[in-house]
């Protein structure tokens, strides 16, 4: 075995002639195509490792377009995609079929989400998905990713039972046979690349200027490097909910209480660098937010699962009078607009309780895993409860015992809310806390139906620049209806690929 | 050289566990560092960090002598819930920097503390 340290010396000498090549990292200004000093050339650059980012890659190679290299800035791979909860919407998938439902079909889904986009949606791309979902499910089974047996479900919004979920109910079960894929057949990836600018020539893109070796968050870290691209810059950069100051600025109720299920990277500079060369944004004030959030613990997390228990079996209390003050059953904007109206004198969250029989879920995962992780509680009783969180015991007693009258009658007269699954509350009780947590945002870059980014002074493609999955605007209108972003993402990869292909031979 | 560096691997190995970081102590000046890692520190910063020691390490130095990440064990029975197996994580399996979760200065969560509670400590 040869001295493995001296190795690395020398590997380090050879790095240190390399930055000598590179512009100092200083130069300011947006540099011009002229002046760089290129470090590296491939032919299709991918910005993001997501659903979005890892199908381009997969598919770009697959088309034979090249070299492929896939940027990340992250220590990991698969942003958002990878924490994602693995469901897909597949109209006529083969487990919808077993179950007899054959009168699913695309169409029908797009009528869902026409419904859902209150008429603010892109229908011709929503389409264009749709018919194409059975390519991205066979590029799932082509790689190797393993669905749950036998399930398909009705989720929100949808009317027909479409969402397949992974076995382990991960998007990371599609991000890492993905990669895989894209590793064996010859996709190159780094992580820690973050992409700070993109190298102009006039609206065409021809490159970008990357943050080598850079360590989130902070931009000081690393060195920078021109890397040019031959045929094709492809945006999967993803969303931007968490970037606090972006997100207020254009939806100034989402203050700084609210926090995010989002990988921390989903912070959008990206999207802002795309609009300073000119590309055109749309809708980016249309932020889903999710009001099953705790906030006793961070990202996702277990809370949301939790609560389908806690909304249907139970109820939602204001700490400071001990009253319900929603339907809890209500869609994710009004429930998550009334959690909000929840504040101490001084602004600050006043975090509602929300609370079901214990009982009644001996042994339920949810449950389990929620008290193990401490986003939940037992307690033994109501006495307990406003003890333990504050709250007014004489008027808590009188909500529930109001409750409980109603319960039997199925009717909800301060909320109207749908009561066939309410149950009547009896100690002892699992309790957690809410706050809504900022999700998906709708709005982001425009492009027309290949995936070409629109520029903003012409309306047209900006040359060898695309972009896909939540880094786009427009296609879902006011809001997306779950388990259609990752769909959207697999399919967009695909496509912008046939594209990218097309405008070569063009 | 290269005797006293694997019989150090091999004692510290023995000691802390194959799946151990390696107790933070004090190494070079105010410079923290783990205990395994003793007679790197012998060497100077240039032996992880390319070029100079402002340069930030990459995982090229861990995979050096740790290996891939497939290939370094884990005590499975340690694990709070099977499916929280650091080196086989559903979220990212091979997908995953070593520096996602380790840190060789200071004390670190890993990458899974983002979202999930109580299942590792600051390493
Ligand atoms: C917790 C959670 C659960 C969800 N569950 C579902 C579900 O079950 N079904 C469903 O359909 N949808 C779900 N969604 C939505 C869906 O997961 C996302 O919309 C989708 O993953 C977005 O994919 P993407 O590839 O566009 O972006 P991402 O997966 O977020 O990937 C973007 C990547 O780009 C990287 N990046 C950003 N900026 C830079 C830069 N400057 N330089 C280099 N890299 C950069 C990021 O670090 C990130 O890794 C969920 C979302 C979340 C957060």
């Amino acid at each position: 075995m040869h001295d493995r340290r001296s190795f690395l010396k020398l590997g380090a000498g050879a790095a240190v002639g390399g930055i000598a090549a590179a512009l100092p990292s200083a130069a300011l200004a947006t540099e011009c195509a002229s002046n760089i000093k290129w470090d590296e050339t491939r032919d299709v650059i991918v910005v993001g490792s997501g659903f979005a980012g890892l199908s381009s890659a997969l598919n770009a190679k697959r088309q034979g377009l090249g070299s492929i290299l896939v940027l990340e800035k992250m220590q990991v791979i698969g942003g958002n995609s990878a924490i994602n909860g693995g469901w897909l919407a597949i109209p006529k998938n083969p487990i919808q079929l077993a179950q007899g439902i054959n009168d699913d079909s695309p169409e029908e889904l797009v009528k869902d989400q026409i419904i859902s986009g209150r008429g603010m949606q892109n229908t011709d791309m929503l389409r264009q998905i749709a018919n194409r979902a059975l390519d991205a499910y066979q590029l799932c089974i082509d790689t190797g990713v393993k669905f749950r047996e036998g399930f398909n479900q009705q989720v929100g919004g949808h009317n027909k039972a479409r969402a397949i979920r992974t076995l382990h109910g991960v998007g990371g079960d599609i991000t890492t046979k993905l990669y895989e894929a894209g590793k064996k057949e010859g996709v190159e990836y780094r992580l820690q690349h973050y992409v700070e600018d993109f190298i102009m020539d006039g609206q065409e893109i021809v490159g970008l200027k990357v943050r080598q070796n850079y360590r989130f968050p902070d931009l000081k870290t690393g060195k920078t490097i021109y890397i040019k691209a031959n045929r094709a810059v492809i945006l999967a950069h993803g969303g931007f909910s968490r970037n606090l100051a972006l997100r207020e600025l254009v939806d100034p109720a989402l203050d700084k209480t609210l926090d995010c299920t989002n990988a921390l990277g989903a912070t959008g500079e990206v999207t802002l660098t795309a609009m300073a060369h000119g590309a055109f944004p749309v809708h980016m004030s249309f932020i889903q937010t999710g009001h099953w959030g705790s906030p006793d613990e961070g990202g996702f997390g277990w809370s949301n699962a939790l609560l389908s228990i806690g909304f249907h079996k139970g109820i939602s209390v204001n700490v400071l009078d001990g009253k319900r003050f929603m339907n809890e059953r209500a869609d994710r904007k009004t429930c998550s607009d009334a959690i909000m109206k929840n504040r101490n004198p001084d602004g600050s969250p006043a975090y509602p309780v929300v609370f079901f029989n214990h009982d009644d879920h001996v042994g339920a995962e949810e449950v389990t895993r929620a008290v193990r992780d401490q986003i939940a509680w037992k307690v033994d009783s109501l006495e307990q409860l406003a003890k333990q969180f504050n709250i007014p015991l004489a008027q808590l007693k009188q909500t529930v015992d109001e409750y409980n009258k109603q319960v039997p009658l199925r009717i909800d007269p301060l909320f109207g809310r749908m009561m066939d699954t309410a149950v009547e509350l009896k100690a002892p009780f699992i309790v957690s806390r809410i706050w809504p947590k900022v999700h998906y945002c709708m709005g982001g870059l425009k492009t027309d139906l290949g995936a070409r980014v629109l520029h903003s002074q012409t309306l047209a493609p900006m040359k060898n620049l695309y972009a896909v999955g939540e880094a786009t605007g427009g296609t879902h209108g006011g809001t997306r209806l779950s388990s259609t972003a990752c769909l959207e993402c697999l399919t967009m990869g695909i496509i912008v690929a046939e594209t990218i292909k097309s405008d070569m031979q063009a | 050289m290269m005797k006293t560096l694997l019989l150090t691997l091999v004692v510290a190995t023995l000691f802390t566990g194959a799946a151990n970081a390696g107790d933070l102590v004090k190494m070079k000046g105010s410079t923290q560092g783990r205990s395994n890692h003793e007679f790197i520190y012998q060497d100077g910063c240039k032996g992880c960090h390319q070029g100079s020691g402002k340069q930030n390490a990459t995982d090229a130095a861990c995979v050096e002598c740790h290996g891939e990440i497939t290939s370094i064990p884990v005590d499975e029975s340690k694990l709070a819930i099977p499916e929280a197996h650091p080196h086989k994580s559903l979220h990212y399996n091979q997908g995953a920097s070593c520096l996602a979760c380790h840190s060789e200065h200071e004390k670190k969560a890993p990458v899974c503390a983002e979202c999930h509670r109580t299942w590792f400590k600051e390493m």
